[in-house]
């Protein structure tokens, strides 16, 4: 199949996007899905009907069927840790069957969950108190890839659905191991109304445990109550290793759990995501959950041809494999998803950035593009030129909500705000046609000078959200985790594992001894460590 | 002279009793409510001392008849009172515009409601807007309800002086007529514009509050420096430019009226794109005040006041009120019961309308006796300063309780006669 993708592709790569669209006035038609909440306009890809029918052999021929269902029966597929990946157990309404027979994953998810409202209500009803009794009203999260990107990402995109008991608490986020989102946010904030949420799945990650440990001091400082009075009144933490947290100093009935089947960047449905329901209450948060489920009916139901996640995976590995396209950008016209791109980079950079198949043998073909992105109508001042008259063909994913401007707070404001959501669509509808079709997008009055050409043929997805709330912003992060599994059936790899982060973790301790005592381990490194390390160590000397 | 008074309010109530006890023959119209409903059935629907037997004395003298909020008032009235509530705007305009069309009389309408500043002049547009052209001009002034509840009679019938905001001579001296009884001593009525007498009731409102939080601020300094903050005050009282009034630092301001007018002089000021830093702090400090007891507890019971028995002696917002609107003991005790502590709690007055308040809550219970309050219990908290509560049993009171521990959320006792007792104590800023 892979062979006679790449024949169609030599018959059809080289036909431009505005000779597909030319005279095919149902091309939009043919082209378009819509489930729950979400439409996806896949239009705008150099693809035929015909590649369509060849991708999803493709997809039986790499058995993605069968691979979904393991995904789903909890089998151990992510091989190199021996682990599950049951990611969408955390989502699964409570009155569902056990996935599982002989395990109680429906139980402890619920646990955790009820444990999540009583700490969310006691915050929310301004009555979680720190050691001197005062109310918290900041809550700090600490955390770095999937226990920063994920709640950061979407208690931002949520800020409109705010509880109305959440009005006084301020949710922040701390993850950069240098210390200076730390010190940065601590020099505003009080002692005494600040409460932590330590995030890390394995709670030995040294950025959030630096942090943690600059954020303890900092408390102790301020305040003359004794330690464990600190650690109560102060931390929450939230990890799937308990013994770790209780070592750390973070009290039984302060912990929230997460567990091994959980990955780092698919765990914002578990309580890792406490931040999110900070913002929009738990009732906002099951909100998320049930549109994620959608999503996973739809993913495990639904046939190829209308399946979302599988066309925008299958459709993905089109671009990079056989039209050789191999950047990708995330581009949302609604502010409220400035974190968006930043969370899609690790989800499918860090899941499927893998070179070596599940078998154990190096991949034949490319696998995941780079991936970066910006809110839409900010990078239309930034990288879009390149975009347009660059030499890089790249693949965008424009993103937008219908209707915006609806929720109560906006009320006063809203006359001048829903101008400028039209505005922002119009955009987002603009640029993709440009990129699209290029001049011939325009009037007839084709400019000669070459510097005012646009060639266009760059496609494009676009994915319009009825509204964004948090059953559309469930489906939306579920949507692209189903195309990471997806892309990584049809590349044979492991999206489940990054082995490749672990290893950079393990030289930088033996870096930082040299660092700080200089000789230990010289001899292991290069010439350029060495050389830097010098010179780091020679200008502290000098300071001295 | 005829009056007819409109409100549920206790000024209206007041004034009725007050005014018709000067031989004026007086009509009171309260609302349809639980206060209009309770005059009907010939009872006194407030707490406030003296009310009672006012309104029945003048009732039995037949001077002052009970009428409804939407009818009335008649041709023959000298002047009208208006007392309502400050949600009550639209009433009051409907009232004006029912009483405007009616030509024949020069109207005197007398606004003792606590509306917003500028509500006395938007009366008088709409009485201006619906009165006929060949008709007596018809005028509304301002009479801030200056009353403090506990004395309210008294500061209604002996006040220290009287605002008046009144633009028109007829009406200036028509309301020193009606008023005269009580302006006797010598002439203590300060007239301005309606606006500026509104505003003038918001500011005194707004000092005194900031009195109040400025010392709570020191006791809380004084509580780090261990300083006595009772010497303090008594020595910045006895400054004459400052003196004694409002200095006493304790557990929080509240009530129907203090908190509101306060808060409606921040939100006027914050709506008028000034707003006020001061009285935006004033009001923090006051909230966080109130929980002031509990962050003492929380403290000496290292965090952790689960399960502990908690007696609490008073709730109204203040003795002599059975009030208990924005109360501090509200706070406080929603405070305990969220970090799962018991409360039994004693008020000579004001238990049916806190228990009201908690109905169906657990963890609360109404104790008859203040001595059962305290039975087993992990400390006592003085919140309302009746004077039941001055000189305790203390030998009793120790025994009773489980530990003995005082906090004095209004520095009612000594705190070395305390401790002699066998107490630990805590009071607010005693350092």
């Amino acid at each position: 199949m892979w062979k006679k993708l790449h024949k169609h592709a030599e018959e059809i790569g080289a036909r431009h996007l505005h000779e597909l669209f030319s005279g095919d006035e149902q091309r939009f038609e043919r082209l378009h899905r819509r489930t729950g909440p979400l439409l996806y306009d896949f239009s705008r890809q150099r693809l035929t009907g015909e590649t369509l029918e060849l991708l999803f052999r493709l997809a039986d021929e790499r058995e993605l069927g069968d691979w979904i269902e393991r995904l789903y029966s909890g089998e151990r597929i992510n091989s190199t840790e021996d682990r599950a990946a049951m990611h969408w157990a955390l989502r699964m309404p409570d009155d569902s069957v056990e996935p599982v027979a002989g395990q109680t994953l429906l139980a402890d998810v619920q646990a955790q969950l009820e444990r999540m409202e009583r700490i969310v209500a006691q915050l929310h009803a301004g009555q979680w108190r720190g050691c001197t009794g005062e109310v918290i009203r900041d809550v700090v999260n600490i955390g770095v890839g999937g226990s920063d990107l994920g709640p950061l990402m979407i208690s931002r995109a949520l800020e409109d659905h705010r509880a109305p008991d959440a009005r006084e608490l301020s949710v922040h986020f701390v993850s950069s191991m240098d210390g200076s989102q730390v010190s940065h946010l601590l020099h505003r904030l009080r002692p005494e109304t600040t409460l932590f949420v330590i995030s890390s799945k394995s709670f030995t990650t040294v950025d959030t445990l630096y942090n943690a440990a600059t954020a303890h001091s900092w408390l102790s400082r301020a305040m003359d109550s004794d330690d464990s009075a600190v650690l109560r009144c102060h931390f929450l933490g939230v990890s799937a290793q308990p013994e770790r947290m209780s070592r750390w100093g973070i009290r039984p009935e302060n912990q929230l759990r997460l567990w091994d089947w959980v990955g780092g960047r698919y765990s914002v449905w578990s309580a890792i995501g406490l931040p999110v329901a900070l913002i929009t209450g738990m009732e906002g948060f099951r909100e998320l959950l049930a549109g994620a489920w959608s999503m996973d009916r739809h993913f495990r139901t639904t046939p190829w041809r209308d399946n979302i996640p599988v066309l925008m995976a299958l459709i993905g590995v089109w671009n990079t494999n056989f039209l050789d396209i191999n950047a990708h950008a995330i581009l949302p016209y609604d502010g409220r998803l400035k974190y968006l791109p930043a969370f899609l980079e690790q989800l499918e950079m860090e899941s499927n950035g893998k070179s070596v198949t599940r078998d154990g043998r190096p991949v034949e073909s490319r696998t995941c593009p780079i991936i970066w992105g910006d809110v839409g109508p900010n990078a239309q001042h930034a990288f879009y030129q390149l975009l347009h008259q660059g030499t890089e063909p790249v693949t965008c994913d424009f993103i937008a909500p219908v209707l915006r401007y609806r929720e109560g707070r906006h009320d006063a404001a809203q006359q001048e705000l829903l101008p400028q959501h039209d505005l922002a669509l119009a955009n987002c509808l603009a640029q993709s046609r440009l990129l699209a079709l290029g001049e011939k997008a325009l009037p007839e009055t084709a400019p000669t000078d070459l510097f005012r050409r646009y060639h266009g043929n760059q496609p494009s997805a676009t994915i319009l959200l009825d509204e964004l709330n948090p059953y559309s912003m469930g489906a939306l992060v579920a949507l692209y985790e189903h195309k990471v599994f997806t892309q990584s059936v049809i590349w044979g790899i492991n999206p489940f594992d990054q082995w490749g982060v672990e290893m950079g973790k393990e030289i930088a301790r033996s870096t930082l001894d040299m660092i700080r005592d200089g000789g230990q381990g010289r001899e292991q490194v290069d010439g350029a460590t060495l050389g830097l390390v010098d010179f780091i160590r020679r200008q502290r000397k000098g300071e001295e | 002279m005829h009056l007819e008074i409109y409100g549920d309010r206790l000024c209206a109530a007041v004034a009725a009793g007050a005014f018709a006890s000067t031989g004026n023959q007086v009509v009171l119209r309260a609302g349809a409510g639980p206060v209009g409903q309770s005059l009907a059935r010939g009872q006194c629907p407030f707490r406030e001392p003296g009310v009672e037997r006012l309104l029945a004395e003048q009732q039995a003298s037949g001077r002052l008849l009970l009428g409804a909020l939407d009818e009335g008032p008649d041709d023959s009235a000298d002047a009208v009172f208006l007392a309502l509530e400050p949600h009550e705007l639209e009433q009051a305009l409907e009232l004006v515009r029912r009483i405007g069309a009616r030509e024949q009389n020069r109207w005197l309408l007398i606004n003792q409601s606590s509306f917003p500043v500028g509500s006395t002049e938007r009366l008088q547009q709409e009485l201006d807007a619906v009165r006929p052209a060949p008709a007596p001009p018809a005028e509304v002034v301002s009479l801030p309800d200056l009353l403090r509840e506990g004395t309210a009679i008294e500061g209604y019938t002996r006040p220290g002086h009287w605002l008046l905001g009144c633009v028109s001579l007829w009406a200036e001296k028509r309301v020193r007529e009606i008023l005269r009884p009580f302006n006797r001593r010598r002439d203590d009525m300060l007239v301005m514009s309606p606006r500026e007498a509104e505003f003038t009731r918001l500011a005194i409102t707004g000092m005194l509050a900031t009195r109040l939080s400025f010392m709570n601020d020191m006791a809380t300094l004084a509580d780090t420096l261990s300083v006595d903050i009772e010497a303090v005050r008594q020595g910045v009282g006895a400054d004459p430019r400052i003196g004694e009034a409002y200095l006493y630092p304790g557990c929080g301001f509240g009530g129907p009226n203090f908190s509101r007018d306060v808060m409606s002089l921040a939100s006027t000021l914050a709506h008028s794109g000034v707003g006020s830093e001061l009285l935006e702090q004033v009001l923090a400090i006051n909230e966080r005040q109130k929980e002031i007891l509990f962050r003492k507890l929380w403290r000496h019971y290292g965090t952790d006041i689960s399960g502990r028995g908690i007696a609490i002696w008073g709730a109204a917002f203040k003795p002599g009120t059975t009030r208990v609107d924005n109360a501090p003991v509200l706070r406080l005790i929603d405070a305990l019961l969220a970090q799962g502590a018991r409360v039994r709690i004693h008020d000579p007055e004001a238990l049916p309308e806190l228990m009201e308040h908690y109905r169906g809550q657990a963890g609360i219970e109404p104790c008859e006796d203040p001595y059962e309050a305290a039975r087993e219990a992990d400390a006592l908290m003085l919140v309302t300063e009746w004077k039941s509560y001055w000189s305790p049993d203390f030998d009793k009171l120790r025994s009773l309780m489980n530990t003995p521990l005082i906090l004095d959320g209004r520095n009612i006792y000594a705190p070395e006669h305390v401790r002699e007792c066998g107490f630990e104590y805590y009071g607010i800023g005693r350092g």
